[in-house]
């Protein structure tokens, strides 16, 4: 509309009445126009929600509706104020965020359930005689039908079905596989529950009551860094981002804070007008690099080495020539460096060995509770051996001493540190080191030559134990060693001037990293001078690049060690700011019950992605790395010449790691077959696994009874996004085209696994059916048989949380789903009533037996102080203590929904907890009856509802110590038992506070202070790790209690990591004569690194046409001058790169910004926006995991140790991916492969 | 609701762009014939629109249906969703959006699908309760997307083409060249159709130096395609 012609458009009349003395006028023009505006940006109603699963922001948003649409989305701006002297968090957002609106009425939105033509039609013809469960049996049992559509997958050929129609298929399918294989092959994956932890635990519920495996996402992801529970017995535990404005030096170590933590990187910027000094280390001139006073860019990879180096400058300067004493006794009492070490003699020689422990004294120091596993150190105040406080020993069992004072019982203690003074030592001894930075491939060699032994002197004292007498010496007297100090005890490979280039110091640091060493001893002095003067105020930002390397753990560890040495976990303004992944669930003990259907049944069924992965998708079948490349020369006996795979397999069998599908037998049939023996579960499966009458299912990961059958996707983009090895999935678990590129052990004629069972046959689409769950048509969407159209962000109520910020607020649904779609709570409640209708024709109440591995944080992680495997007879298989512990558990397949939607009856009769601490909830659970509801008859009878999505986030509010204050006193309470400290004082201000969902629909929250974490929410200090170890003495959850910079488990030892050193990255050998077709041609090979990007969250917002706008609209790699001058190619060029593992195609960024010798590809971009065929496999190129497999390491799965012992998503494998090579060169012909799919080729 | 439909050739057409179903097969004859006798279409797209009447009618099911989410659900720059030609992920979208469902209800409906409001065969359904006069004026709006959609089904041998081609002359017959080619030359994000995809990748070259006034190449090319007005929605709610 126009009123153009109504109005005066240049002139304006004079005639017009005046008041307030001339400063108001009355205005006569048609303001019809105005109307059109303000109806512009009118709107019905304003609705806080924020942006789901895999951003760590958790940034609240207003959400605009008008008539029923979302117009548009602005930030929140009223998150709770921070204290005087701090900025506020807001504002919190960014473009990513700004731009979800427009997802919801995308072209490229799932609108109907979707279902692939094949299946469909099949299954209506048999639906029309059969029941359902006969019609996926009819299916499952004809290789022709069931080939039939498995592969098509990723071929479209999709078709719309009801809701009653697709779960129908999906109950049937799952029904069908509990009964004939066993629940534990139907697995769920879906990753950060704490961005929605609702929607997650719709399908946990679902499956745990079901008995099917949760799979976990944070070490398949590789953003868990096993350096954290190593060191502190904690899964990851983090500052929130306002104290890093506390800092006094701040170092940005492979974290791009304006690029990947936007709505955060304020309080960086408002650090500096503080006047806080920051040094930013990465490799490439980041959008971080320009915030540093310094920058620093070493070679990627070699983190570790300047890491080293950081620590030889802080100990030499701080610790040895001068004791700072903050430092001495911030170690002293908070890390392990009194703890003594025997040292073991092999051929004549001496490595560090285990922990001395009190069981290894005559007398074992009085101790009864424990004494394997209690640590032992030198007192100064008796003069004497002790087993001071706090070691896991105290932990369990007797409680009461488990705590950080300074005594050994009830006895007062001071430890030494160090026996450098004669009078201290018996001996000088010479021990031996390993070092791994000879062994560097030629990309990362530096012409060094040093041995792969350095022997070094440490002094020690000989103390006489039940065996003999046997050298002791301390941590810090070792760790000193291994830093290549010289502390005038002589011998070789240690340091007394930086220049020297001995491993360890600056110079040699150089040379590998190629950062000056002036410039390292620089930044490690002021690092540690700011930590020194202001108690420990030095922090790291790091990100998760430096994670992703096979040997992580050395990164991590290097730069753990110097917060230590500087005394700066646990204090505000310091610590270790690793922000990856895991996203802090803040009410998890609240959420635990919910989402794995405690209420109903104990323990669910979890597994670690990276290991299952690693053998479904039969990764495991091409690996090219030996452990041999990775023992340590100092390695005890063993028979350590076994594959990765057989390392796994081990791990599985002693219980370390998890295990599914668990055994070759249905486990429905073993307790049907215990219980005709008349036998005890355990004692049953214990007997028939020694005899092999039972087979763990592990050993034969290609048998088709050992497969995974079901598998559900949601929240996720499994392959467009974190599936390492993107082409063995599609070959292998998918069974469709793929484009490997390379051949197996067997083609290639290498060694096989020793344990693992070789098929010449591998298997070809494990999976009978793929449901993935999304509001998108990801990736994973076009490889799946059947489709679910999911709520929005917008359009369902959750809770969401993060290690961010302290705060609590909701998603909510804005509007109702659009189109077909429904929230997944909803959509898991209609398969649950599906399942229910369905599955009585072959399943009633039955008896599953569940695997559990030892867990970390229960009493059974005490389990195994030596390695000893039943298998080999080295033990008898005692279930729970020398393998996993088998425990039978009651499912009702009949009331499935009945038991989904209500809150069952555990409880109230066990009792809630986590992390090693329990407490009564009845009083909660009550309190919910009254709030949702009770159940009047059924099967959950007098239980209450849990029917609607804001009913579930009750259930959380309400039996969570972090939403519910009550809880809160209950749980610290709970945690003095085994402390015998006092620790109530930190909740009861907020006894009485009690969040409900309608509150954080007000206002976000501030969560309150619980045992669960290690920091505390507070008006005095942010929240920051560590924070209650050091100023509540509550132990670290490790095997000394304390943080443990040494670790000295068997394999450990055997792999040489012991201690932090610099290991470079491991050889992969992807890149092969056969695979290269391009010598001759220009091309160059390049490492293949995928940080996150700035247009992204992982593949969400990739199809948004504005944010790839403001990229290139479709995948690119990076590449530096020299490197595209050498390949020929120049910018916005297409290019293939490639290796063994597959191909993929992007355009080209060259840039100034890269260095030399690397490319980077932005992690997860889709492969369904702009990508063209691929020369090398003819398909469609590839993600960025299509050059990628994941590689494990045997030390991520030790288990029954500890701190070292597993929990879900807490320790275990981890899915590396930053030692791979590739070949990369302009494309001869970009071809779009626009043609559809003929019927033969679909056949194919 | 029969007694309200004006116009069944709309309402046929409507049926034609819907989710093939059974009952849409078995109805197939009866909106072959409301299409045939139809003279306000040319006897040749009478004609054209005959292998799709077959083809529904008489074609596996299954094989409809795949095709019709490859074309209709999968593909972006086939939407049947008119604003996601118009307005794509712009912030436009949800305003206009309101006004055609505004639009729905002064004219005594309100939407019972879970499909959106800018979904054609909703608007061609509500179309055909609206008067000739007014029906044609809306096509008229939505003339070059019919014309793009045409062009884009042609050049994949579609026989839905012939229902784009029906509805450009139901709507006066021309569609604004100068708009149409602006749409198909627009860069588009499906890897099927993506010859223009190239331009959007091209980033402006960054020159240093001579015009000192010129100030950054991005800003100065951002500017200028913001004093671009964004192309109006058409304007339903005004009629």
């Amino acid at each position: 509309m126009s009123n153009l012609l109504d109005r005066l458009n240049f002139l304006q009349s004079r005639e017009l009445e005046q008041f307030s003395g001339g400063h108001g006028q009355v205005t006569k023009e048609n303001r019809g126009w105005e109307d059109t505006y303000r109806n512009r940006w009118r709107h019905d109603k304003i609705v806080r929600s924020t942006h789901g699963v895999n951003c760590t922001g958790s940034c609240s948003w207003k959400i605009y509706v008008k008539s029923g649409i979302v117009t548009w989305e602005t930030q929140q701006t009223d998150y709770p104020r921070t204290r005087a002297g701090l900025p506020n968090h807001e504002p919190r957002g960014c473009a990513r965020g700004a731009s979800y609106s427009w997802y919801l009425y995308s072209a490229n939105r799932v609108k109907n359930p979707l279902v692939r033509g094949r299946l469909m039609k099949v299954w209506r013809e048999l639906r029309q005689t059969k029941t359902p469960i006969e019609a996926w049996t009819a299916i499952q049992s004809d290789p022709i039908l069931r080939s039939s559509y498995v592969t098509t997958r990723g071929k479209g050929g999709f078709v719309r079905a009801s809701w009653d129609e697709a779960t129908e298929i999906v109950a049937a399918a799952n029904a069908y596989t509990a009964k004939k294989y066993g629940p534990d092959r139907i697995f769920g994956f879906s990753p950060i529950p704490a961005m929605s932890m609702i929607s997650y635990a719709a399908g946990t519920r679902y499956l745990s009551l079901l008995g099917g495996t949760c799979m976990s996402f944070y070490d398949w992801y590789c953003d868990l860094p096993p350096a954290s529970p190593m060191t502190w017995g904690e899964q990851t535990d983090v500052p929130e981002s306002a104290d890093w404005y506390n800092a006094g030096y701040l170092l940005l170590w492979g974290s791009n804070v304006p690029q990947t933590r936007t709505p955060d990187a304020h309080f960086y910027t408002e650090a500096r007008y503080r006047g806080t000094k920051s040094a930013v280390i990465c490799p490439d001139y980041s959008e971080a690099a320009k915030f540093g006073d310094v920058w620093l860019n070493p070679k990627q990879g070699t983190d570790a080495a300047l890491a080293m180096a950081f620590g030889h400058v802080i100990l030499r300067e701080f610790h040895l020539d001068r004791q700072a004493e903050y430092f001495e006794d911030y170690c002293r009492k908070y890390s392990d460096f009194p703890m003594l070490v025997k040292l073991e003699e092999k051929d004549g020689r001496l490595v560090p060995g285990r922990f001395l422990r009190a069981d290894d004294l005559k007398g074992k120091l009085g101790a009864k509770n424990n004494p394997e596993w209690k640590t032992v150190a030198w007192d100064e105040v008796s003069g004497g051996l002790v087993a001071p406080n706090g070691s896991v020993g105290y932990r369990w069992g007797d409680q009461g001493e488990w705590n950080l004072e300074e005594r050994a019982g009830k006895a007062d203690t001071r430890l030494k540190m160090s026996f450098i003074l004669d009078e201290d030592h018996d001996s000088v001894a010479t021990v031996d080191f390993p070092y791994f930075g000879g062994a560097a491939t030629p990309a990362f060699a530096t012409g060094q030559t040093h041995p792969d032994v350095l022997p070094r002197n440490v002094p020690v004292k000989t103390i006489r134990t039940a065996a003999g007498n046997v050298r002791v010496a301390t941590v810090f007297d070792l760790f000193c060693a291994n830093y290549g100090l010289d502390r005038g005890l002589g011998g070789d490979w240690v340091a007394k001037i930086y220049d020297a280039d001995v491993p360890g110091t600056p110079a040699w640091a150089e040379k590998i990293t190629g950062v000056a060493r002036d410039k390292i001893v620089h930044v490690a002095r002021e690092f540690a001078q700011t930590a020194e003067k202001t108690g420990g105020k030095s922090m790291v930002i790091l990100g998760a690049g430096l994670n992703h390397w096979y040997h992580m753990d050395m990164n991590y560890r290097g730069i753990i060690n110097m917060l230590v040495m500087c005394g700066c976990v646990g204090q505000s303004g310091g610590g270790w700011s690793h922000y990856v992944g895991q996203e802090k669930l803040r009410p998890q003990t609240g959420w635990l019950p919910l989402a794995f259907a405690l209420d109903w049944g104990r323990p669910p069924r979890h597994m670690n992605s990276t290991s299952a992965w690693y053998a479904h998708a039969d990764q495991w079948r091409y690996e090219t790395l030996t452990a041999g490349e990775i023992l340590s020369p100092t390695a005890p006996e063993g028979d350590w010449d076994i594959s990765m795979i057989d390392y796994n397999i081990r791990a599985e069998r002693m219980g370390w790691l998890p295990s599914a599908p668990q055994l070759r037998t249905n486990p429905l049939e073993v307790a049907k077959a215990a219980k005709a023996a008349g036998k005890d579960v355990p004692a049953y499966v214990a007997e028939q696994l020694t005899s092999g009458a039972l087979e763990m299912s592990c050993q034969d990961p290609d048998a088709p009874e050992n497969w995974p059958r079901n598998l559900f996707v949601w929240r996720s983009n499994l392959l467009g996004s974190s599936g390492k090895g993107h082409e063995y999935f599609l070959r292998h678990l998918l069974g469709t085209d793929n484009g490997v590129l390379g051949k197996d052990l067997g083609e290639e004629g290498r060694q096989k696994p020793k344990e693992a069972v070789w098929h010449d046959d591998a298997p070809k689409g494990k999976l009978d059916l793929l449901v993935t769950i999304d509001f998108r048509m990801s990736t994973t969407c076009v490889y799946s048989d059947i489709v679910l159209p999911t709520a929005s962000w917008y359009e369902k109520n959750d809770l969401n949380t993060s290690d961010m910020h302290p705060f609590i607020h909701p998603l909510q649904a804005a509007v109702d789903p659009a189109y077909e779609s429904k929230s997944d709570w909803e959509i898991f409640k209609s398969i649950a009533k599906k399942f229910q209708e369905v599955a009585p024709e072959i399943l009633g109440q039955e008896t599953d037996i569940v695997a559990l591995p030892i867990l970390h944080d229960t009493p059974a992680e005490v389990a195994q102080d030596q390695v000893k495997d039943w298998k080999r007879g080295e033990c008898d298989l005692i279930p729970g203590k020398t393998a996993p512990n088998y425990i039978a558990v009651e499912r009702d397949y009949t009331a499935i929904y009945d038991r989904f939607v209500a809150l069952g009856p555990l409880l109230d009769k066990l009792g809630n907890g986590g992390k090693g601490i329990g407490w009564k909830t009845d009083h909660e659970v009550e309190a919910l009856r009254k709030l949702n509801g009770v159940w009047q008859d059924g099967p959950a009878e007098g239980c209450a509802k849990i029917v609607t999505d804001i009913d579930a986030t009750e259930v959380v509010l309400m039996l969570a110590p972090e939403t519910n204050g009550e809880v809160a006193v209950k749980a610290w309470e709970a945690l003095s038992k085994a402390t015998g400290r006092e620790h109530a004082h930190l909740a009861l201000p907020k006894e009485d506070e009690k969040i409900r969902f309608r509150d954080i629909a007000a206002q976000p929250r501030k969560i309150i202070s619980s045992p669960t974490w290690s920091g505390i929410e507070s008006e005095e200090v942010c929240y920051n790790a560590g924070y209650t170890n050091v100023h509540e003495l509550i132990p670290w959850r490790t095997l000394t209690g304390r943080q443990q910079l040494y670790q000295d488990h068997l394999w450990m030892r055997a792999f040489g990591e012991g201690f932090m050193s610099y290991r470079p990255p491991v050889d992969l050998k992807t890149i092969t004569e056969a695979v290269n077709t391009d010598r001759g041609q220009p091309h160059v090979v390049l490492n293949f690194i995928t940080p996150h990007q700035k247009w992204g969250i992982h593949s969400t917002y990739t199809d948004n046409l504005l944010m790839l706008t403001l990229n290139r609209g479709g995948p690119v790699i990076w590449i530096s001058e020299n490197d595209a001058k050498t390949a020929g190619i120049v910018d916005n060029d297409w290019v293939e790169l490639y290796n063994t593992n597959g191909a993929l195609t992007a355009r080209a960024v060259v840039s100034q910004r890269m260095k030399d010798g690397t490319t980077f590809m932005y992690h997860a971009q889709e492969k369904i926006v702009n990508t063209p065929g691929s020369e090398k496999t003819g398909k469609r190129g590839g993600i960025h995991n299509s050059v990628t497999r994941a590689v494990l390491k045997p030390t991520h799965m030790i288990g029954g140790y500890a701190h070292q012992s597993y929990g879900f998503n807490y320790y275990g494998t981890v899915g590396s991916n930053r030692d791979e090579f590739v070949i990369v060169r302009k494309m001869r012909k970009v071809d779009w492969l626009d043609r559809e799919a003929t019927q033969k080729e679909a056949a194919e | 609701m029969t007694a309200r439909l004006k116009d069944r050739t709309l309402k046929a057409l409507s049926l034609l762009l819907s989710y093939p179903t059974r009952d849409l097969q078995r109805a197939m004859p009866e909106i072959g014939g409301a299409l045939a006798a139809e003279t306000r279409l040319t006897a040749v797209a009478r004609r054209d629109l005959r292998p799709l009447v077959e083809a529904l009618a008489a074609s596996d099911i299954y094989e409809l249906e795949e095709q019709y989410v490859m074309l209709f659900d999968r593909s972006r720059t086939l939407s049947l969703n008119l604003f996601e030609h118009v307005h794509g992920e712009s912030r436009d979208r949800g305003g206009a959006m309101v006004s055609l469902v505004e639009t729905y209800r002064e004219g005594g409906f309100d939407p019972a699908t879970s499909e959106l409001p800018d979904h054609l065969p909703v608007l061609l359904e509500f179309l055909a309760t609206r008067p000739e006069g007014e029906a044609r004026e809306v096509l008229a709006d939505a003339a070059h997307i019919f014309e793009v959609l045409r062009e884009r089904l042609l050049r994949r041998d579609s026989a839905y083409t012939a229902v784009f081609a029906a509805l450009t002359q139901l709507a006066g017959g021309t569609a604004d060249a100068e708009i149409v080619q602006d749409l198909l030359a627009q860069p588009e994000a499906d890897p099927n159709d993506l010859e223009a995809l190239d331009a959007v990748w091209e980033e402006s070259e960054v020159r240093f130096g001579p015009d000192p006034n010129a100030g950054c190449p991005q800003v100065r090319d951002m500017l200028a395609r913001m004093d671009m007005p964004a192309k109006p929605a058409p304007d339903l709610a005004a009629e």
